[in-house]
């Protein structure tokens, strides 16, 4: 077992599909990740599940995977701290999950947005650059950068999660470049296929890190750490200063007058 | 069972399986005096840019590992809001510390008594009046020395 627990996780389950079902049904849903390569133990580990859950997980994998072998009952460790039934976020994280709802109320209006370029008929050059400057500006350089300067920085960042996270981030930036090509050249589908590759990308991305990568972290802060990333988070914002998040909550406002009401026609 | 439950009579002296490590030596984690709120003052050196313990005088008491698990590295003032007089003196202590000695994080620590939710009122007011904005933490300890809940406000 110790072996399968050092294997990739997309190994494991490419190999024993039903690995995959049941780590669903413990809400850990690693089956559909296109990367799959953190490791059974962290996948496991890093989920926080109570000592009883994790027990049982582990012992139906082990049935999984070795149906014949007579695997002992699970052992529970007790002494483990129990889960917290819903999730907290210290300050300085709280803020970033926060940042979080201004960039899927984006997402949220992109199929709109692929629509509306499909049904005109010239490409709505600006529509697009300006959804891009958003998406570069306040998700990328205001929020992931972040994330990547300040918050990445107080764990392991060769951790195989983190290395997603930095992977999701450079083809986000790849569906970004690809889809401001695609305005330039007038090109509907080009644009059509890396926005909506984009909010697919960012919705699970974010679906990761506010429920599992940021409570992961938040579990291994210190109080000294989670006031000192506070700091930086603030001088960050600082640096940049209020007008910033102010100017693009403001475009939002206006992309979703604009486009929930197309949807509403 | 009647009354205030901030000074209801309760002994629970046959509680058993208590017994936890007896070997060894605890040493203090205490690194400054004086500790009363009346007494620090915010200039204190051993508040600059520190972690701050706001404890009510009963938790020590009340939590076994109170130095191992929550003194330790920390600057401390402790108080009483159900007893002490003068309260809104703590208030502009708490705003000197955050904006004067700028100290990195601010821990609140109170029992499940009712009363002793004034002791966190009070640092949330410290707080809002400060221009800097820090993390604020609250531990909530049970009569019985657990602690019942922990979070950031």
């Amino acid at each position: 077992m110790e072996k399968v627990l050092n294997k990739e996780v997309k190994h494991v389950i490419d190999s024993h599909p039903e690995v995959g079902r049941i780590l669903e049904e413990y809400g850990i849903g690693c089956a559909p990740c296109s990367v799959g390569s953190c490791l059974m133990k962290d996948v496991v580990g890093i989920h926080n599940l109570d000592p009883q859950q994790e027990a049982t997980l582990m012992y139906r994998i082990e049935k999984a995977i070795y149906p014949d072998r007579k695997v002992p009952e699970p052992k529970v460790d007790l002494t483990k701290k129990q889960a917290p039934k819903k999730i907290t976020y210290s300050p300085p994280v709280k803020k970033l999950v926060d940042e979080h709802v201004l960039i899927k109320r984006l997402l949220a209006l992109i199929p709109a947005i692929t629509d509306h370029v499909q049904m005109s008929a010239k490409v709505d050059k600006d529509l697009i650059l300006n959804c891009v400057d958003f998406i570069r500006t306040y998700a990328d350089k205001y929020h992931h950068m972040k994330e990547e300067d300040i918050l990445f920085k107080y764990v392991d960042e060769k951790a195989e999660i983190i290395q997603i996270m930095y992977k999701d981030h450079d083809t986000g930036r790849n569906h970004v470049r690809q889809a401001v090509e695609g305005a330039e050249k007038g090109n509907k589908a080009q644009i059509k296929e890396h926005l909506l590759g984009y909010k697919d990308l960012l919705t699970q991305h974010i679906k990761k890190e506010d429920e599992i990568l940021y409570p992961w972290i938040d579990r291994q802060l210190s109080t000294t750490q989670v006031g000192e990333m506070f700091r930086k988070c603030n001088e960050a914002d600082a640096s940049v200063g209020d007008a910033l998040p102010r100017k693009y909550e403001k475009f939002i406002v206006e992309l979703e007058k604009k486009f929930l009401q197309e949807v509403k026609k | 069972m009647s009354g205030c439950p901030g000074s209801r009579t309760i002994d629970f002296s046959e509680k058993e399986g208590q017994e936890g490590s007896e070997s060894g030596k605890r040493p203090s984690q205490l690194r400054q005096w004086p500790i009363q709120m009346h007494l620090v003052s915010p200039q204190a050196p051993y508040f600059q840019g520190k972690d701050v313990l706001l404890a009510a005088d009963c938790t020590a008491f009340s939590l076994g590992d109170f130095h191992k698990d929550y003194l330790k590295g920390k600057s401390i003032g402790i108080a009483c809001p159900k007893l002490d007089s003068d309260q809104e003196v703590y208030i502009e202590k708490i705003k000197s510390l955050i904006d004067d000695a700028k100290i990195n994080t601010l821990t609140v620590m109170i029992m499940q008594v009712p009363c002793c939710f004034g002791l966190a009122q009070i640092a949330k007011e410290g707080a809002e009046k400060a221009s800097r904005k820090i993390p604020v933490k609250q531990v909530v300890v049970g009569l019985e020395g657990n602690v019942l809940s922990e979070e950031w406000l």
